[in-house]
């Protein structure tokens, strides 16, 4: 963490895809800090580059023109794979379609996220089961995510996205395939363990109610972020 | 574990879930390739080891010989009986004649042996189902079982030998009149070559049938099971004073040898096309699990997977398929092996050909012998292939890009 206790920094990103014969720029110079424990929500029409700049902020997608900085390091001074290690530490990710691997239980989906770190330790197995008891499925962790609502398999990927301790939690469109009643506590429960856990949030959504809950909001369009 | 040996298992093998009838498809594929291997590889093995069997119990270990008439065996022969790798030797005299029964005319092999001796080389006790060693005189024969029957003579009935002496005594004017002995045992080898067209007689009548006086035309050596052929005859090759020569059984017999070591390599090569077919159903199996998991990939990057590591849970799934169907095929080709005879017996009956199986197959049992380095080349190129099968789906996974696969429907 800096001084300022800023964890992520981006700088004038900026990212273009061709469409047909004419070049789309989608991000014309986003700017944007994000402090320890603080959360910000970012709404913005379909199409508009909400996805594209998570995956940028996550690094999963390279910049056309901007920096980035996790922690106060610039991570375009890292190799493909010195950022693949370093994402699975600083960022946790959820998605709005979940994504669990439908072969292993509830339990080992959770786990995977310590795996991508080296072989799990028994601190990261009471972990899991601390963090399922806190998703309120201590139960239900030996089920298959086919046999889990889809509030369940939220509940799990949320779980997943916390185990490693990230700094920052990239959550994109994590309502959008629930219920408004489920949705509603996804929410409560994302934005209780995020603060419980310290991290920032990175909330993309498109329900305006959800985005007030949040410390800051944006909404993204014409290729930047303009805050309220 | 690491995640990715790990993730690689429990999507071939998911808890709670049943077999993946893709998985088992391609396993079967790789058990089959490999069990037809081991019992194609081992028959052939088990042939191969029969006939060394049958060669060594027939014609020794090796034979010396001057290629001419040779006298002063005896002392050859006490020579050879001082080393200490030789068991026994025995002289031999051995040629074609003409045998008749009743007008039915033959043209075998006679082996003319010393009946005391012969023992320690050839075991005559084994392969007699008429008659006993001791029952060979100068006035009889043994006959081998097809011999017998093709001139429809039973012991105790008499045989005239036609030697071709006869021919040498006519050109001079001489007529010699045909030997007429009796069928003094039946003998059966086992190895159908020898069965179908050879007599036994004593040194003796073999000697005045060829007119080779006091002489032989070579010795037969046994030697302890240990020793190598080979090593022997160069040794021996060394002592003896020339003409004299040692030539081992696997001289003797090389052609057939190296037609043998050549079917069974042809045989290899082309069984391991089922593997290799297995390997392209294991290929297409894996891509179209690349195809389906697009999005869990992408969540693998996501969540800090790296492309090598990606690439490595589909490989290490190539290689667990062709782990468990080399496994399952060892264990089908051994098991078919244990019962080679019953099902070889039960095609027989159902197709009425065992008389064809012994004559053209030479045995009237399937031998088979399974020989270690064809085991670890068979588990080797099973695994290499099926690994190497993963690696066009791993390369597949590694280079898929983490957010096209997060967008992908």
């Amino acid at each position: 963490m800096s001084k300022n206790g800023v964890v992520l920094r981006a700088e004038g990103l900026k990212k273009r895809f061709p469409s047909g014969d004419r070049v789309l720029e989608v991000l014309q110079g986003v700017d944007l800090e994000l402090r320890a424990g603080e959360s910000l929500s970012i709404r913005g029409e379909s199409g508009c580059g909400k996805t594209t700049l998570l995956h940028l902020i996550a690094g999963l997608e390279p910049r056309d023109e901007g920096r980035l900085f996790w922690r106060d390091q610039a991570v375009e001074t890292w190799s493909r794979s010195r950022l693949a290690g370093e994402r699975a530490r600083f960022i946790g990710m959820i998605f709005q379609a979940f994504y669990l691997i439908p072969e292993i239980d509830a339990r080992a989906n959770v786990l995977l996220a310590a795996r991508m770190l080296g072989r799990p330790k028994a601190d990261d197995r009471e972990r899991v089961e601390g963090l399922l008891k806190r998703v309120g499925l201590e139960e239900r962790g030996h089920h298959l995510p086919a046999r889990l609502s889809g509030g369940e398999r939220q509940r799990v990927a949320i779980a997943r996205a916390l185990l490693n301790r990230p700094a920052v939690i990239l959550a994109d469109e994590p309502t959008g395939n629930l219920d408004e009643t489920t949705g509603d506590a996804i929410l409560d429960l994302l934005l209780e363990l995020c603060g419980e856990e310290g991290a920032s949030l990175v909330l993309v959504t498109h329900n305006p109610l959800h985005a007030r809950r949040t410390d800051r909001r944006a909404v993204l369009a014409h290729g930047g972020l303009h805050f309220d | 574990m690491s995640w990715y040996l790990y993730l690689a298992l429990r999507q071939l093998f998911p808890a709670g879930k049943r077999f993946p009838f893709i998985t088992l498809v391609s396993v079967a594929g790789v058990m089959l390739g490999v069990a037809v291997l081991i019992i194609v590889l081992g028959v052939m093995n088990g042939f191969g080891e029969e006939i060394r069997r049958k060669v060594v119990d027939t014609q020794g270990h090796l034979r010396v010989e001057s290629g001419q008439i040779l006298y002063r065996y005896q002392e050859v022969i006490a020579e050879l009986e001082q080393r200490p790798e030789v068991v026994a030797a025995v002289p031999y005299a051995a040629g074609m004649v003409m045998v008749q029964h009743a007008n039915r005319p033959a043209f075998p092999l006679v082996q003319g042996i010393d009946p005391a001796a012969e023992q320690g080389v050839m075991p005559l006790d084994d392969f007699l189902i008429y008659g006993r060693p001791e029952d060979l005189d100068d006035d009889s024969v043994f006959l081998s079982v097809f011999l017998a029957r093709s001139l429809g003579v039973i012991p105790g009935g008499e045989v005239e030998i036609y030697s071709p002496l006869l021919l040498e005594r006519l050109r001079q004017d001489e007529i010699l009149l045909p030997r007429s002995v009796r069928v003094a045992g039946l003998f059966e080898t086992g190895w159908h070559q020898i069965d179908e067209n050879t007599v036994i007689t004593t040194l003796r009548l073999m000697q005045d049938l060829y007119g080779l006086g006091d002489g032989v035309h070579g010795i037969k050596v046994r030697l302890r099971d240990r020793d190598d052929p080979d090593t022997v005859v160069a040794a021996l090759n060394r002592e003896l004073e020339p003409p004299l020569r040692a030539i081992s059984w696997l001289d003797a017999n090389r052609d057939f040898l190296f037609i043998l070591q050549l079917e069974k390599n042809v045989l290899f090569f082309l069984l391991l096309f089922i593997v290799l077919v297995s390997a392209f159903a294991i290929t297409s199996s894996l891509l179209i699990t690349v195809v389906r998991k697009t999005r869990e990939i992408g969540l693998l990057g996501a969540l800090g997977a790296r492309p090598w590591q990606v690439g490595q849970c589909f490989c290490l799934q190539g290689l667990f398929i062709g782990i468990c169907g080399t496994s399952l095929g060892f264990a089908f080709g051994f098991l078919a092996l244990h019962f080679r005879n019953d099902i070889i017996q039960t095609f027989a009956r159902l197709t009425q050909s065992e008389a064809a199986l012994v004559r053209f197959y030479q045995f009237s049992v399937l031998p088979a012998e399974t020989d270690p380095r064809d085991l670890f080349l068979i588990a080797a190129a099973s695994l290499v292939i099926s690994t190497l099968a993963g690696l066009i789906p791993a390369w597949r996974a590694a280079r898929l890009d983490p957010t096209e696969a997060l967008r992908s429907e």
